[in-house]
């Protein structure tokens, strides 16, 4: 096979405290330096989104006393997409007496991540876990709770101990308003200045260091300039390029995009999410995804016809003529394999021909067995809000047809580098939540993203800032007006002009569709070298034609969505040339990354830790295809890697 | 199921906040039962880029699963449309027929100035919730989780409270504009918790002064609200919120703290 | 902060207490309770005027006794009028404040169906209300006031009494004021039906058993109000022979 000609720059350093794994923590908050309480009024932290990550960060540092100015590309911090989040929290309390500690919970996520997450962050995040439940509960989220009073747990996305918190299947909504509720309770005190319709176009970087931001105000057009102290950068993942996503329209990765563009290094690219139970597309006007909490499979039955091309409706499709394909191949955690699994297995099965429902591309999850088993009304008290939004799409009632299901694209594991302070390669520039790398791997478990960005938000940062903050001089506001940001702005600007310049024949939409295709066929769930290689001539081309064929309707002069999308669609374009080579440089299969070339005898995913077992870190060189590669080794010393094995 | 309905529809289009608004009719063909609303307007929108007469429609969204609470449109006089405890991004071409002619408006209250077309500006919320919509505990210094039991019954009431979107469809559905079961349903989660208790008193006259202030109606009870949102918050809320508010008015002896 | 907050200068304790009726929910408190007593008071009302059903006697002898209660009458009349101008001023301005809150009305009005309680009558309640307000004035003024400008007396159990019978009979006879007297008793009825569950829920006073009996209760009470008071002219009209 031939290698990809990558330049390597020098191995990155992640400034991992001393100690046990377990010590590491407690070390490192021993040694930092903190900022005095009288000096933190002094610095201007600027909190890039305001979802989980950023509004906990938000709240707690304008606790501490630092000036915080938060923004939001909505009309309110409440729309984030944390808030679509459904199942639930892990958290390592063992209030269920079954054995869960900090430990169990770091080997799982470490385990569950296929060996590829940094296993000091890890073990931070198990134990900061459960401080994020306390607070929680203090806030008044309103947990599920037993008749004695105590807080519920359930399992979880294949987990073999109850963790999860949940509130109902509304638990990202509840911990996104307990955070948004910080967060305003700290602009009522002054210390939270909040600029929602406002979406990131730059960082400006001065001396080397991130010094502030330029921003769209999307309500009048304007561009705005900020300047601080430090930038959190909490603007979640970049599932949307493949258009059909189960994210929110409007998530995107301009900031994040635009802050590698600046020199913050892109770790692991293609470590996307594909999540195993979301709704089919029904057509090609289908605007986005919707996903179907994993806590069904807990209940439903996954199968498919025995026979390609069996187009009998379910209820005629007899008993002993049906595949539980995850039930007959993963004898031990059945339909409760992690996401990874359960999704490149149901595409095998359509790619067989097996697929159901008029596009062939489902299939199905089946509660008929449970209805039997548990009684109509257990299943409703568990899974009613579901069934009934299910029913809202499709037309169909689940409790007499099966679902169908298909997988989707989810979530994003990589993202902006960082270090153990959670800074990216820029001094000043930190990545929280969803928009960093560091903490699930080649593959998240189910419960853990809102765990991440939490503890980000309210647990690391507070600590890891003040160690940045400490000894530097403040910068004033005033330096928003300096030449740095005068030239960024009119940079942007020139963007702007030249989008809206272009009046071609082919809408935003229509090259976003193109390209999500695209990525969703080579660089989705399933990869190889010869697709990899294909897409990476196509992209550049798509981009070209983006560039001079878009037509973008209106002006800059107000609310414009089709000018926000085409700027989104631009980085896309960006973006997925970058993963897509991450993608064919990464020669082996690991979490969501499975490329069909690396693949067990029985069709798992085939690690190669001699060779990848890194974080490859991407620095922006100006020219798309030769980015350079900077490595962070991964060490294991805790959890010894191993096939992962869910028989 | 029915893959090439024609729709008629009325559109209200407004250049700005300042700018007087109309309707506008459109016809659009080849419409599937299975699109959603939002998808069907998508689709007159590309229609509009292409033919280049006009701008496309501005309409807010955001997640497109009945979560994020940034969509909303009012379909025929009923905000969200006519399917109960169904955001607009949730509901589905099927609900019409075939030539259906279908008028769409902007949420309309003075506490939502229109921004453009269908998209208002709901930050008077953010107001509210500023004013006392959270308990005030700082990061840290929770004590454990379960060292304070809550029922089920009243943990699972105060769940059903604190589900609201904030979407607005309330507002929108008022006959009054009023906002009181957004409010209410952010202090009666509280009302239900003993975490809510020690700011009682300070978040009931806040949040309420502050919703006054923001020029929303009064609450007639028609209870149009509770029928209009999607996650169908009861109206039961608005009286723990008027209760709220006596106990708290009683204490202070005054509506502001 | 908090020293910041004790600074400012506290507004007088009249002001503070009616600031809390100054707010959109204070307000429905004074509506919800004023109607409450006006329902009250209609309640008894109708008790007293179905007496007319037992001719000019029983009639007169329950305007009697309330007379015979002297000053505690008037002192009433004076506490009546008090909750009614309460009510009025409170309405005017709760509807005022309403029409500002939605200044571009809709296009297409629709309704959303269960469980909204939005019905014309409680759409209506401004409109049934004044239509009620002016009733009320020529209903007043006709019986309360004009019947004493030239009283008749008649003498019941020994004392002697202004003769409400007759100028009551008089006017129900007058097909128009029968008329006009029962559809008013109609809006009567509507506006019942929304206030008295309405005044409840105004008040804070939810329960789930209850509030759906006191729903129920409501729209019956006003089904009997209105019932009632429509067969006062009735059973006068058709049924009380012409002198």
């Amino acid at each position: 096979m031939s290698k990809l000609n990558i330049q390597e720059g020098s191995p990155l350093q992640a400034h991992l405290p001393a100690g046990h794994v377990s010590e590491k923590w407690d070390n490192y908050k021993a040694g930092i330096k903190v900022v005095n309480p009288a000096n933190k009024r002094k610095y201007t932290v600027l909190v890039i989104g305001t979802g989980l990550a950023g509004a906990s960060a938000a709240a707690s540092l304008a606790e501490m006393g630092y000036n915080v100015k938060a923004f939001c590309i909505s009309d309110s911090p409440r729309r984030a997409h944390s808030i679509a989040a459904q199942g639930g929290i892990n958290a390592a309390k063992n209030y269920q007496n079954d054995g869960d500690s900090i430990w169990r919970l770091f080997y799982d996520t470490v385990k569950g991540g296929d060996f590829r997450a940094r296993e000091s962050n890890v073990y931070r995040l198990a134990q900061v876990s459960v401080s994020i439940i306390d607070q929680c509960v203090a806030q008044g989220v309103p947990f599920a709770r037993e008749y004695g009073g105590m807080l519920s747990n359930r399992s979880f996305g294949g987990a073999q101990v109850s963790r999860t918190f949940y509130a109902a299947g509304q638990t990202g909504q509840q911990l996104l308003l307990g955070a948004y509720g910080a967060m305003m309770r700290q602009v009522d005190a002054g210390k939270v200045q909040l600029f929602t319709y406002r979406e990131m176009l730059d960082l400006v970087v001065v001396d080397g260091v991130a010094q502030g931001v330029v921003m769209r105000n999307l309500k009048t057009g304007e561009l705005e300039s900020y300047a601080g102290d430090a930038v959190l950068l909490c603007t979640g993942g970049y599932g949307n390029v493949y258009f059909l996503s189960t994210n929110a329209m409007n998530s995107n990765a301009t900031a994040a995009w635009r802050c590698h563009k600046r020199g913050a290094y892109f770790a692991n690219p293609c470590f996307t999410q594909i999540h195993p139970t979301c709704i089919p597309v029904s057509g090609d006007y289908q605007s986005k995804l919707t996903l179907m909490s994993e806590s069904l499979r807990n209940d439903g039955r996954v199968w498919v016809p025995k026979k390609a091309g069996d187009k009998r409706p379910p209820e005629q499709i007899p008993e002993d003529e049906r595949d539980y394909y995850l039930e007959r191949r993963y004898p031990s955690f059945g339909n409760l394999v992690p996401r990874d699994v359960a999704s490149r297995n149901a595409k095998a099965v359509c790619d067989e021909g097996r697929g159901v429902g008029e596009s062939g591309l489902a299939v199905y999850l089946d509660f008929a067995e449970s209805i039997q088993r548990l009684g109509l009304k257990t299943v409703e008290d568990r899974y009613n809000n579901l069934f009934e939004m299910y029913e809202r799409i499709t037309g169909e009632n689940p409790y007499k047809v099966p679902m169908r299901i298909y997988p989707a694209v989810h979530y994003t594991m990589g993202g902006l580098w960082v270090d153990y302070n959670l800074m990216t390669t820029i001094p000043g520039l930190f990545a929280l939540g969803e928009a960093n790398f560091s903490d699930h791997g080649a593959n998240r478990l189910g419960a853990s993203a809102l765990m991440q960005g939490l503890a980000d938000g309210y647990f690391v940062v507070p600590y890891t800032i003040g160690d940045y903050l400490a000894g530097k001089a403040p910068v004033k506001a005033e330096a928003a007006k300096g030449e740095a940001f005068t030239q960024v702005r009119g940079e942007i600007q020139g963007q702007i002009d030249k989008l809206l310049s272009i009046k071609g024949t082919r809408t935003v939409m229509e090259l976003y569709r193109e390209l999500g295709l695209k990525m969703w066929d080579y660089v989705g769930m399933s990869r190889t070298e010869e697709g990899l290689k294909k897409v990476l001539q196509e992209i550049p081309k798509l981009r070209e034609e983006f560039w001079n064929n878009v037509r973008i309707p209106g002006d800059a002069d107000g609310w414009n969505k089709n000018l926000e999308f085409a700027s989104r669609v631009a980085d896309f374009l960006e973006l997925g040339e970058l993963m897509a080579l991450d993608a064919l440089y990464r020669e082996e299969s690991c979490g969501g990354h499975f490329r069909e070339e690396y693949q067990t005898e029985e069709g798992e995913a085939q690690r190669n830790d001699e060779a990848y077992s890194y974080a490859a870190a991407w620095e922006y060189t100006g020219n798309f295809a030769q980015p350079v590669l900077h490595k962070e080794p991964l060490e294991f010393e805790n959890v010894k890697p191993s096939q992962r094995s869910y028989k | 199921m029915s893959d090439n309905m024609r729709m008629k529809l009325k559109i209200w289009r407004q250049k700005g906040p300042n700018s007087p608004g109309a309707f506008r009719d459109y016809e659009l063909d080849n419409v599937s039962s299975h699109m959603s609303f939002l998808e069907m307007l998508d689709v007159l929108n590309e229609k509009l880029i292409k033919e280049g007469k006009e701008d496309p429609v501005e309409y807010d969204y955001d997640c497109r699963e009945g979560i994020c609470g940034t969509c909303g449109v009012v379909v025929d006089g009923v905000a969200h449309g006519p399917v109960r405890r169904t955001a607009t991004c949730q509901l589905h071409m099927r609900t019409f027929r075939d030539g259906d002619t279908i008028t769409i408006e902007p949420w309309r209250s003075e506490a939502f100035p229109v921004i453009k077309d269908l998209v208002v500006d709901r930050s008077a919320f953010d107001r509210i919730i500023q004013a006392g919509g959270y308990v005030g505990v700082n990061t840290g210094c929770a004590q454990d989780a379960n060292s304070i039991p809550i029922g089920k019954e009243e943990a699972d009431k105060s769940f059903f409270a604190a589900a609201c979107i904030g979407c607005g469809a309330c507002v929108a559905a008022c006959p009054n504009a009023s906002a009181s079961l957004f409010v209410a349903a952010k202090i009666s989660q509280y009302a239900h918790l003993p975490q809510g208790k020690p700011e009682a008193t300070r978040r009931a006259l806040r949040m309420i002064e502050q919703m006054d202030a923001e020029g929303f109606g009064n609450c007639s009870n028609h209870a149009e609200c509770e029928a209009v949102c999607p996650k169908g918050i009861s109206i039961d809320n608005i009286a723990v919120m008027r209760r709220e508010y006596l106990k708290a008015a009683l204490k202070t002896g005054s509506a502001t703290i | 902060m908090q020293n910041a907050e004790k600074q400012t200068a506290k507004p007088n304790v009249i002001d503070a207490i009616l600031s809390i009726f100054d707010s959109t929910v204070g307000r429905k408190y004074i509506m919800g309770l004023s109607g409450l007593a006006l329902v009250g008071f209609i309640v008894f009302h109708l008790a007293g005027n179905l007496s007319l059903f037992f001719g000019a006697e029983a009639f007169n002898s329950y305007v009697l006794k309330l007379e015979s209660l002297g000053p505690l009458i008037r002192l009433a009349e004076l506490g009546l009028m008090a909750v009614f101008v309460f009510h009025i001023i409170f309405a005017f301005s709760v509807t005022a404040q309403n029409k500002a809150a939605r200044k571009t009305r809709y296009a297409v009005k629709g309704n959303a169906g269960k469980p909204s309680r939005k019905t014309i009558a409680s759409q209506s309640m401004i409109y049934t209300g004044l239509v009620l307000l002016i009733f009320i004035v020529a209903h007043v003024w006709m019986f309360r006031f004009a019947t004493r400008f030239n009283p008749e007396h008649v003498t019941i159990h020994g004392a002697e009494v202004i003769n409400l019978y007759t100028p009551v009979v008089a006017a129900f006879k007058n097909p128009w004021i029968a008329l006009a007297y029962s559809a008013v008793m109609l809006l009567l009825g509507m506006h019942v039906s929304h206030g008295f569950w309405s005044a409840f829920q105004s008040l804070g006073a939810y329960h789930p058993r209850y509030t759906p009996v006191i729903y129920t209760a409501g729209v019956l009470l006003a089904l009997l109000l209105a019932v009632g008071f429509i067969a006062l002219p009735g059973w006068v009209y058709f049924m009380v022979p012409v002198k």
